[in-house]
């Protein structure tokens, strides 16, 4: 199982890796973050510029039970799980990705 | 009278004059040498006078106490034979050189003549090289600072070494061109005189003088330059020498030769501003013309010694590098990848580390 978990992590791209930071980051500020904010974030960085790909992406990431997607009122909003937790470390100490800033989050562009 | 100091020293002197005195910490080495006059220099050591300085000056300088009064008193105007890189020739001659330094005045009758043996730097032990550059640049310059000591003689094995001699070649070799020196004022007194002359007051007065010498000897062609033939000739068992302060010269020429030929030399030593000491006498034995000349120098300690430290460095680091190489395992190191990241992130203080202390504290890690 530890490899699978393994390979399932080292074949995340930089949006997966972005997601689970970003959420991580909002959860820690109890902030809420949810698909759209995401979109935005994802197109501020350049990453994409479709929200079908935004989705695309959180969709992958929660069948994978990284992130876990609930509709709260009229918002999804996205929340680290502690798979996505353990696969975000094991990103960061490969350091595979460099993080950006989340526009929402830290309220100025990158 | 002659002097020798340490086993080296001792050699030399008993090969110039069977009459000499030699001076020496271990009575092993003493008893080798066939010398008249002996004098043991006492070590207060456990084990006794059998042993000798092992390189080291200091038991040298410490044995020199017990002799002091008897040796500062046969070195007055004698010449005194050491090497310069071993234990007891170096701690000995350094003590006296020291003492001699102090003195006020010393008149030129009773000044010491050294000869010093250095070490061929490149091929004897590292001791011998660190002792000597020591030896140079302490009591040697003291010394001749004072301006209360005679000639100071250096030999150096640089020739025993590059051409493989034995010891007593060598030493043969080294005392034919420093007797053929302290013969000038021999020669002076009993070839006839031609012209200029060098007695033996003349020849103390100039041995009795604070410089170093550097001597030499070789057949002279007029038709050639005197500094070129000079140049060419220069002593090679002696340090060269420097610009000259004072100089003298004995040219010895054959019955049919011509006496007036001198001029040339002394026009050499003009130009240097020297005005040389200097006789011309009739050698029917020659076939050639024939000149001896000292050369008297002062060169700065610093330089003098500046290839010796030069090796010497070089020696230091073989020897550092030889006891890693025998002594040092180096452990095989382990790097851990995540540690590693992790530590560099910590170094850093990034975001991407700051996100796992995050992730802790929500309770997901």
């Amino acid at each position: 199982m530890k490899d699978l978990f393994n390979e399932q992590v080292e074949n995340l791209a930089a949006s997966h890796f972005l997601v689970l930071y970003w959420a991580a980051q909002a959860e820690d500020r109890k902030t809420r973050y949810n698909i759209t904010n995401l979109f935005d974030d994802l197109k501020a960085a350049a990453i994409t510029r479709t929200k079908q790909s935004a989705v695309a992406v959180i969709e992958s990431l929660a069948a994978l039970r990284f992130v876990t997607v609930k509709g709260e009122g009229n918002r999804r909003n996205l929340y680290i799980t502690p798979y996505g937790a353990r696969a975000l470390e094991r990103l960061v100490l490969l350091n595979r990705f460099q993080s950006r800033k989340s526009v929402f989050l830290e309220g100025t562009r990158p | 009278m002659t002097i020798g100091i340490g086993g080296a020293g001792g050699k030399l002197a008993l090969k110039l004059d069977p009459s000499a005195t030699i001076v020496n910490v271990s009575e092993n080495e003493m008893a080798k040498l066939p010398a008249e006059r002996r004098i043991l220099a006492v070590v207060h050591a456990a084990q006794g006078q059998l042993r000798g300085s092992r390189k080291n000056p200091q038991i040298g300088r410490q044995a020199f106490q017990s002799i002091r009064e008897e040796l500062l008193s046969l070195c007055r105007g004698n010449l005194v034979f050491s090497s310069t890189g071993g234990g007891t020739g170096n701690g000995i001659s350094s003590r006296v050189l020291e003492e001699i330094a102090k003195l006020e005045d010393v008149a030129l009758a009773d000044r010491t003549m050294f000869a010093f043996v250095l070490p061929y730097a490149k091929l004897e032990a590292a001791e011998y090289v660190v002792n000597t550059t020591q030896f140079l640049q302490g009591p040697v310059s003291e010394a001749i600072d004072s301006g209360t000591t005679g000639n100071v003689v250096f030999f150096s094995n640089r020739v025993k070494f590059e051409q493989k001699l034995g010891e007593d070649e060598y030493n043969s070799m080294l005392l034919s061109t420093l007797k053929n020196f302290l013969a000038v004022p021999r020669k002076n007194d009993e070839l006839k005189l031609l012209d200029g002359h060098i007695d033996y007051e003349d020849f103390a007065l100039f041995r009795g003088k604070p410089y170093f010498n550097h001597f030499t000897a070789f057949e002279y062609d007029r038709r050639s330059n005197f500094e070129h033939q000079l140049e060419k000739n220069l002593n090679p068992l002696l340090l060269p020498p420097e610009n000259p302060i004072e100089a003298l010269f004995l040219l010895e020429v054959p019955e049919d030769g011509d006496p007036r030929e001198f001029y040339d030399i002394l026009e050499y030593f003009a130009e240097l501003k020297v005005t040389p000491v200097y006789s011309v006498v009739q050698n029917p034995k020659r076939k050639k013309m024939f000149v001896t000349v000292a050369l008297l120098y002062l060169r700065k300690p610093t330089e003098l010694v500046e290839d010796f430290n030069r090796i010497s460095e070089e020696h230091t680091k073989a020897k550092v590098r030889k006891s890693l190489e025998q002594y040092v395992q180096l452990p095989k190191l382990e790097v851990n990848l995540e540690s590693e990241v992790k530590r560099a992130g910590r170094q850093q203080g990034s975001s991407e580390s700051d996100i796992l202390v995050i992730l802790r504290r929500l309770g997901k890690l």
